[in-house]
């Protein structure tokens, strides 16, 4: 009961920052936002649909699904450290996005272009599980390592590129929803509302699967296939993210830990709080992003460092930050 | 039955179980005994088909191990691991929650007596003793509905009371279930056991 009043809490706050959002920004409208619904002319309306409701409406999605692609990545990995940035997923999206970008096989927030950040992520997943040496701290540091390596190879490719759509490095590595459009919008939700169902549906096996790989075997679970399954999810999640706003940072590592905090470690749970946490955060980080230092827009990524990096932290202190270490 | 046939198993070709055969049959307890390190909880790990035997073969009912589904073999054996590593702060009740409900054992609440549980349902299993975790642990294989029921190390970490009360449910079990219990131990708690297969 106490869990549903806070679920529905969460959800108002999302309605109230998402109204609050429209009506915020550098241009101040002359018209209530009430007349503007339905209304596709002038400038007021120009600036609520076709500008601010994009921005808006993908700082919730995105949030959402960096969310859940935390509790994913965390659980899959059985590591509270593992957040899809320090295990090459998210450099692999930006990698893959670039790559058709550079070479001129496709238009920056193009359909295949989304499909290559998807595919690129996946695979970079695969290969950080295939070369780790252990589930341990060598998992993430080859996780670190193999991100570098592909990060790297993006910005050469930035350097020789002539193509217009291919962006800055600091585009890709910051992230900034400034590139959004309902256009985009319409292309990346498909594959993340995809990410999402898979998502869940391996939620319920992630939670006997924390109990450790022999005892999810000896229980039912097939560890290898719940592993690629979750890795299918998190690529479906993050790779579309990437390839619209570039890398957002710490959201996937700080929802996980806040959502643990508030509702307790079952996976079905923790996914359904983290879409709503994520929205929230980087609704809240969007709306800053472009109202703190007016008319300079600072990039998300950015921001969201700044708090999701100190807070990430505290709640590390906090004991009931709810991981023990492993051995 | 559970039924173990001329089985090995090379570990980086160190032999480490050599032509062993052995049998577990519904109504039994058995206790697999022998010093650390002779290959009892390899066995376990390939019974519990986590490991894949070098020769030889395995079956239960009738059935190859080997061409069963992880989830198939998951209805016809249960296993507790020698050690359980909890990450994530479940409370006990979560945790023992974790099977669908047609995949729990009736004998439940028989389990969650017998092993101390009762009160501390609501604890979280982080913040638990290490024979509480490892009645937990014990807890988690128990309810999980199956035939057979193989648990490596049960009693390392628990006081008189305690294993005198898991022996006393793994009786009331093996009435109509298979019971093998691996130890390294000798005691006098092993007089109800059905028999000894030492591995030497």
């Amino acid at each position: 009961m106490k869990k549903l009043a806070l679920y529905l809490s969460l959800l108002a706050v999302i309605v109230l920052l998402f109204i609050a959002s429209l009506q915020i920004g550098i241009i101040h409208l002359q018209t209530p936002l009430w007349d503007l619904i339905g209304k596709h002319d002038g400038i007021d309306a120009t600036t609520v649909w076709d500008v601010r409701f994009p921005r808006v409406f993908g700082a919730a999605l995105l949030g959402a699904a960096l969310g859940v692609a935390g509790v994913i990545a965390q659980g899959i990995f059985r590591n509270p450290l593992a957040e899809p940035t320090l295990i090459g997923l998210t450099s692999g999206a930006t990698l893959g996005s670039i790559a058709v970008i550079a070479t001129g096989a496709a238009a920056f927030g193009s359909r295949t272009n989304v499909e290559s950040a998807v595919l690129f992520a996946g695979l970079a997943a695969l290969l950080v599980q295939l070369l780790a040496p252990n589930k341990g701290l060598g998992f993430l540091i080859t996780g670190i390592a193999i991100s570098a390596i592909l990060t790297a190879l993006a910005g050469v490719m930035i350097s020789i590129s002539a193509k217009p759509g291919v962006q800055s490095l600091s585009f890709w590595n910051f992230g900034s929803l400034a590139m959004l459009n309902n256009q985009t919008l319409k292309i990346i939700a498909p594959f993340i509302e995809l990410g999402f169902i898979s998502a869940f549906m391996v939620s319920r096996k992630l939670d006997i699967y924390s109990l450790g790989e022999n005892s999810s075997h000896y229980m039912g679970v097939k560890p290898k296939q719940i592993r690629l399954w979750a890795i299918i999810s998190l690529a479906l999640l993050i790779g579309p993210a990437v390839s619209a706003v570039g890398a957002i940072a710490f959201l996937g590592l700080l929802v996980p830990h806040i959502v643990r905090l508030l509702v307790g470690p079952s996976h079905r749970r923790a996914l359904s709080f983290s879409a709503l946490i994520g929205a929230i955060i980087l609704m809240l980080a969007d709306l800053a992003s472009r109202t703190l230092f007016q008319p300079h827009e600072i990039p998300l990524g950015l921001l969201t460092s700044l708090i999701g990096a100190p807070a990430l932290i505290i709640l590390l202190r906090l004991r009931s930050a709810q991981w023990v270490s492993h051995d | 039955m559970i039924n173990v046939k001329n089985l090995s198993f090379y570990r980086e070709s160190r032999v480490v179980l050599d032509e062993l055969d052995l049998q577990l049959a519904k109504g039994e307890l058995v206790l697999l005994s022998g010093p650390n390190g002779v290959g009892k909880s390899t066995l376990v790990q390939l019974i519990g088909g986590v490991l894949k035997p070098t020769s030889g073969e395995i079956t239960i009912n009738g059935t190859d191990i080997s061409k069963l589904k992880v989830k198939d073999q998951a209805l016809l054996r249960s296993i507790a691991p020698q050690r359980r590593i909890f990450t994530l702060a479940y409370s006990v009740s979560e945790i023992l929650h974790l099977l669908p409900e047609k995949r729990r054992s009736f004998n439940v609440d028989l389990i969650i007596e017998s092993l101390g549980l009762v009160e501390i349902m609501a604890s979280k299993v982080t913040e638990l003793s290490i024979g509480q975790q490892q009645r937990v642990s014990l807890a988690i294989a128990l309810i999980q509905e199956a035939d057979f029921y193989l648990l490596d190390e049960p009693f390392s970490a628990q006081d008189e009371d305690s294993v005198l009360n898991l022996v006393a449910l793994l009786v009331e079990i093996k009435k109509e279930k298979g019971v093998m219990v691996v130890s390294h131990k000798t005691g006098t708690h092993y007089s109800q056991f059905d028999r000894e297969f030492k591995l030497t």
